[in-house]
């Protein structure tokens, strides 16, 4: 983590000074600098020229229903209200929100709450179409529709901040000054608050290394057998079992990868698994697992190692203190959370850890412990071939090149801004920040999707060039450590080369900026062909040569041929205008 | 411990030092208020600006209600004047919450 700050707009039609202070005060990463918007001045605040806010980073939109929705007001009087009008101020509400947004690396938008006291039509309150309530779920859903296809814009719900006080809402503090909440509410909207911005400048967590014994299940298996430890039946701390595996299941089923660390003897473990219909996971749930007796600190290190992942993706879960105090002191990367000794709390405070936050969930997400179960396969079958060379043509991958469109960019920008080992330049932007830079004419972007035999690895590699005079630069050269040292990056090298080419450039170059992680790629840099310059840390290739293909991977999209980059011209400004 | 037990004031303060525990979150390092009778609270010299007096007013019922049992309304009198000088100190706020309390119970 580092020492940053990073400056954030508040705009409200409330004294929303209360949350500016809890931010200024909290010292934790990230560090936030909040400046308010004029009181009460929320449609001007949005509409704001850029100019004005160029030092923002982040803005935060948080209203009542009446100031942002002014028909609301007649709705909480029960006075005759156009339903049309209404939702259409909602809709004019969300396009201001998303005016708002181009001047910001991310905007968050708090959804809107009915005070308590408003009784509205009691029973009929959700029923009836005029019920307060049911009102006000509905323009929430029309808020968040008309908001869920802009990228870096987030609606979070302010529901979770007032549930912490059991009376949020003060009539007091509004008439005194214009505070409508009470301040614990603005100190858990100020921890969530930084939770979504390190959400999106920050890696997620990627990896749950699990104890086995009295975490997964009851009990001590190498003592009492499979037959008898504590899972499920009708047992307060069997059910407490079953529904933290659930828990995890749930991390697993978005795309988090489970693994376990586990001093037991192996055999003895798996049983478990083979044997308890209670099981919820299974060893398929599980990427990689070492169960034996060494230590827990250097098997998690081999784990993450396995995955590719680094240690500052893991999270490590054990009931006994004196093994995490262990991997605490050992892997200081590694998050330990404390664990509850109530066993009843397991699953709870696991669903409440806000590590796997995410600023975007894309197809590659989801089905990651696949990718991981095929790696191993993959790995298994590399044994069985004489050369390195043979078992890349055993693969039978395929790269599928395509341009920037308005489907792929989530992945992109999740990618641009994840990747640490394969990346030539480790630049970081947001979705906005990326469709600017390429407006810039002689800026060219591709993605690149891999696929062999064992899996569908998805979009997992990223090249952009940028082209003067008579040479091009590549910018960004990354690629997802999953398909790595596969040749899929001499197959990026071979398009970087062709374009260049085809545009008319007689150099090719490249110049790595190293960091504490990009080591990998710097060493299939320098075993790349490309002439090396260690003075400049650049590389350069002339480009009438043609950069050699490696001959096991073929690749779709891309025209061979003199004309080169024609397809992916068509391919290029495919990005839709909105997202520009 | 309530506030009808015969030491009123204690309760008081309890209250209120309970009070700027939670108050001090959302003020910086180098304003946090101390936990002493004599600290100025509100006026000239007064660690709290009109937001601050405010939220302190509300956490401090809250306490008084959590805690001991009893709604009090601290801005009966207009807090913000300065006139009646309850928010002056922390001792006077103490003295004018304690008063309030023995009206209460009637003790």
């Amino acid at each position: 983590m580092n020492s940053d700050v990073f400056n954030l707009r508040l705009v409200s039609d409330f004294n929303i000074e209360t949350l500016c202070r809890y931010l200024d005060n909290d010292a934790s990463w990230p560090r936030v600098a909040a400046a308010m918007a004029p009181f009460g001045q929320i449609f001007p605040s949005l509409l704001e020229s850029a100019e004005r806010e160029s030092e923002q980073d982040f803005c935060f939109i948080w209203s009542s229903l009446e100031g942002a929705v002014p028909s609301s007001r007649k709705m909480l009087d029960f006075d005759l209200v156009d339903r049309d009008a209404l939702f259409a101020e909602v809709s004019y509400f969300a396009e201001c929100v998303k005016k708002c947004h181009t001047r910001f690396k991310a905007t968050f938008v708090a959804s809107w709450t009915l005070p308590s006291f408003y009784r509205g039509l009691g029973i009929l309150d959700f029923q009836n179409t005029t019920g307060l309530r049911r009102l006000t779920l509905e323009m929430n859903l029309a808020l968040v529709k008309a908001l869920e296809n802009s990228p870096g814009i987030y609606v979070l719900d302010s529901s979770r901040w007032l549930e912490v006080a059991g009376n949020p809402w003060s009539p007091k503090l509004w008439y005194l000054s214009k505070t409508p909440y009470r301040s614990e509410v603005f100190g858990k909207a100020a921890q969530e608050l930084k939770v979504a911005i390190g959400t999106v400048l920050g890696s997620p967590r990627k990896l749950v290394v699990v104890d086995l014994d009295d975490t997964l299940w009851g009990g001590i298996i190498g003592e009492v057998g499979w037959e008898n430890i504590v899972l499920g039946g009708h047992d307060h701390k069997g059910e407490a079992f079953v529904d933290f595996q659930r828990a995890l299941k749930s991390l697993r089923n978005r795309g988090i990868l489970l693994a376990i660390a586990s001093k037991n003897q192996e055999e003895a473990a798996l049983q478990a698994f083979q044997k308890r219909p209670e099981m919820i996971l299974h060893l398929e749930d599980f990427a990689a697992w070492r169960i034996n007796w060494h230590d827990k600190a250097a098997n998690i290190a081999a784990l993450a190692s396995e995955l590719n992942l680094g240690l500052q993706s893991v999270v490590f879960i054990d009931d006994n203190p004196a093994e995490r105090a262990r991997v605490r002191e050992a892997l200081p990367e590694v998050l330990v959370p404390e664990w509850p000794e109530d066993r009843t709390s397991y699953a709870s405070t696991l669903l409440q850890l806000n590590c796997f936050d995410l600023p975007q969930i894309t197809d590659e997400d989801r089905v990651r412990t696949q990718l991981y179960i095929s790696a191993r396969e993959r790995e298994k079958g590399k044994a069985e071939y004489q050369s390195v060379e043979e078992w890349l043509h055993s693969l039978e991958t395929t790269v599928t090149v395509e341009g920037l469109n308005e489907s792929n960019l989530p992945r992109v920008v999740q990618l641009l801004n994840k990747t640490n080992q394969m990346n030539l330049s480790t630049r970081r932007m947001t979705g906005h920040e990326l469709a600017e830079w390429l407006k810039q004419e002689g800026r060219k972007l591709w993605a690149f999707r891999v696929r062999d035999k064992f899996s569908d690895s998805g979009l997992t590699g990223i090249l952009s060039l940028q082209a003067s005079a008579d040479s091009c630069r590549i910018i960004d050269f990354l690629l997802s450590c999953r398909v790595m040292g596969r040749d899929v990056e001499r197959v990026m090298l071979g398009v970087a080369v062709q374009c260049c080419r085809s545009l008319g450039c007689a150099e090719l170059t490249a110049k790595y900026l190293e960091t504490a992680k990009n080591k990998p790629c710097r060493d299939f840099w320098m075993k790349s062909g490309f002439a090396y310059s260690e003075a400049e840390s650049s590389f350069s290739w002339a480009a009438a040569q043609p950069y050699p293909a490696p001959s096991h991977i073929e690749v779709i999209g891309l025209n061979r041929d003199e004309s080169e980059c024609e397809l992916l011209r068509a391919q290029e400004g495919n990005v839709s205008p909105a997202l520009l | 411990m309530t506030l009808r037990t015969s030491n009123h004031l204690d309760g008081a303060f309890d209250a209120i030092y309970a009070a700027i525990a939670e108050l001090n979150l959302q003020l910086p390092k180098d304003k946090q208020i101390q936990r002493r009778p004599d600290i100025v609270l509100f006026g000239e010299n007064g660690q709290l600006d009109s937001l601050a007096l405010a939220n302190f007013i509300v956490i401090t019922e809250q306490k008084l209600e959590e805690s001991f049992g009893i709604q009090v309304d601290l801005t009966e009198d207009d807090p913000f004047s300065g006139q009646n000088g309850h928010f002056r100190t922390i001792e006077s706020l103490a003295r004018y919450v304690s008063s309030i309390a023995e009206n209460k119970t009637g003790e």
